[in-house]
């Protein structure tokens, strides 16, 4: 060390009258753990789907698998996400715990009375759990607009207010979708479902992972890249690429081979981000970057199903597999992510818990690490199981094989469900006969070890 | 394994405090935060033993939890003696910082 010199920029009182940004752990561990049950239920919602969806991937039940894997899974994973990361990035809290709550009880039955309403096709059941969704999602919106309204906001923060705002009119999209097929206010685009679809996962899903990324990566590796810039140009043209996609894929041609272009950009400059940061990295790779760098891999099989899908000649049979596929590829690539870093993001929160109530030790009394909160094989057996099952459905859907399509479905749901075991309870086996009389004042027993 | 009440006149509390901080981990990297080179300055200022410390990252998760375990590992030792853990973010931490043996304890390249 070269002896830096110490400017204060921020002071840390830690007095009796701060408190940290984040909400309690229940707010995030709620969404979490619903999601790690849609990934479970979604995994088997598209094995039940297989046959299905290799005839006309248009379906009911395929419409109802999708959606539980975007919803149920995905996008509540990424809000419980939101909800913890989104006030310790900007260092402000949301704008409400028992909205936080209320959120999560209209967001998680929404989801699920919504799924089941697609699949067994009562129409009351679609709108109400698409407004029990819409309503959850506006509440969550507007919860997190309290920490993204803060001063000098950095590229993630941009970028998370971008993703919220699409966040907000793909929920929008999809209630009104919702409501004209019973009421027939205008005439059902050609495209809208794969418009809902792309400004989900796009707009949405993968700006979100995009901008949040350009946070935690270099922090995880130990990155100090000379320059960002790869960071903000994705994140810049995934917000304005993504709702000209949609707006195109809609209305114009022209248009969504504009916002498909910009998208591009946008997602070969988050590539770049990655190599760059695995350049600069100081630290050795682990199990999250197997997690991320496989998303990755799916997201280049994305675009290049969007490539053929979306200029290639084919037949009315041959592009919906295509573009199906290049759904189910966009779902691996942010799904993958987000189960690598719910292996990070819910040990730190069970261990701060932990911290707070003085037990953060091991049974020996040493201090408690993260990797300490789950098992590290039970991970990796989840990572086979998620990213090989992923494999396994998009390969299914491009060769009209439901078989393997069943087998990646529950390859992802045994997976999902090793991951929900293994971090529900690492806590438990990791404290197992430690002491639990330890004060608060001196959680780090080894300070005083200079005895 | 008790915590040691020093009295700060009879040892010199910054290097009972430097000692104490050595106790406090960084839970993602397993490595004390002193040999990570987070701890980027530790003296006296009037009655109060001030701590300049800053974090890998800014917006780092555990930028909520370290500070305090500096402070209470700190508190812990020096009995009576206010102490004030600060977080400054210049100059901005790099891996350069970190002690040699802890390089060599997380594989740093």
């Amino acid at each position: 060390m070269t002896g830096p010199v110490s400017v204060p920029v921020t002071i840390s009182g830690d007095g009796p009258g701060e408190g940290p940004p984040t909400p309690p752990a229940d707010v995030p561990l709620t969404f979490l753990v619903a999601a790690g049950v849609g990934l479970v239920l979604g995994g088997v919602a598209v094995a039940l789907a297989a046959d299905r969806a290799v005839q006309w991937p248009g379906h009911p039940g395929v419409v109802s698998a999708t959606h539980t894997v975007m919803l149920g899974f995905l996008t509540i994973g990424v809000l419980g996400a939101l909800h913890q990361f989104g006030p310790v990035v900007a260092g402000r809290r949301l704008r409400s715990v028992a909205v936080a709550r209320m959120t999560a009880l209209l967001l998680i039955p929404g989801v699920w009375v919504l799924a089941s309403g697609f699949a067994h096709s009562p129409s009351w059941m679609v709108r109400a759990g698409g407004t029990m969704t819409f309503v959850g999602v506006l509440l969550a919106a507007w919860n997190l607009s309290g920490p993204l309204a803060t001063r000098g906001a950095d590229i993630t923060v941009w970028g998370l207010r971008c993703s919220v705002a699409l966040l907000v009119a793909t929920a929008a999209f999809g209630i009104v979708y919702a409501f004209d097929r019973t009421h027939g206010w205008f005439p059902l685009l050609q495209n809208r479902v794969m418009a809902h679809a792309h400004l989900g996962l796009l707009g949405w899903l993968g700006l979100t992972y995009v901008a949040v990324a350009e946070k935690l990566w270099p922090m995880f590796l130990l990155a100090h890249r000379p320059s960002a810039r790869s960071g903000t140009v994705a994140v810049a043209c995934l917000a304005a690429g993504a709702p000209l996609l949609t707006v195109g894929l809609l209305f114009s041609r022209p248009l969504a081979l504009i916002g498909g272009t910009i998208v591009g950009i946008g997602l070969a400059a988050h590539l770049t981000s990655l190599g760059g940061v695995l350049r600069h990295r100081q630290r050795r790779l682990g199990l999250l970057h197997a997690f991320v760098i496989t998303g990755a891999l799916a997201l280049l099989t994305a675009a290049v199903l969007a490539l053929v899908g979306g200029l290639a000649p084919l037949d009315a049979v041959d592009r919906p597999r295509v573009v199906a596929a290049e759904i189910a590829s966009l779902s691996a690539w942010l799904g993958l992510a987000v189960i690598g870093h719910a292996h990070k993001i819910v040990p730190f929160i069970r261990w701060t818990t932990l911290f707070e109530r003085g037990k953060a030790q091991r049974p020996d009394g040493t201090p408690l690490l993260f990797e300490d909160l789950y098992s590290g094989p039970a991970a990796v057996g989840t990572f086979v199981l998620c990213s090989t099952g992923f494999a396994a459905v998009i390969v299914g859907l491009l060769v009209s094989s439901s078989t393997i399509i069943v087998l990646g479905g529950l390859a992802v749901s045994v997976g999902g469900a090793i991951a929900v075991v293994n971090l529900a309870t690492g806590v438990r086996l990791a404290t197992r006969g430690a002491s639990e009389a330890v004060p608060v004042s001196n959680p780090l027993s080894r300070a005083g070890s200079m005895t | 394994m008790n915590p040691v009440e020093v009295n700060p006149v009879d040892v010199n509390p910054v290097e009972v405090a430097r000692h104490a901080l050595r106790g406090v981990l960084d839970p993602e990297l397993g490595v004390d935060i002193v040999a990570l080179g987070l701890v980027y300055d530790v003296r006296v200022d009037g009655d109060t033993l001030v701590v300049d410390m800053t974090l890998t990252t800014p917006g780092c998760p555990v930028s909520q939890s370290l500070p305090g375990q500096a402070r209470a590992a700190v508190a812990a030792v020096l009995g009576d003696m206010p102490v004030d853990v600060r977080i400054v973010w210049d100059p901005p931490w790099t891996p350069d910082y970190v002690e040699p043996e802890a390089r060599r304890q997380l594989g740093l390249r």
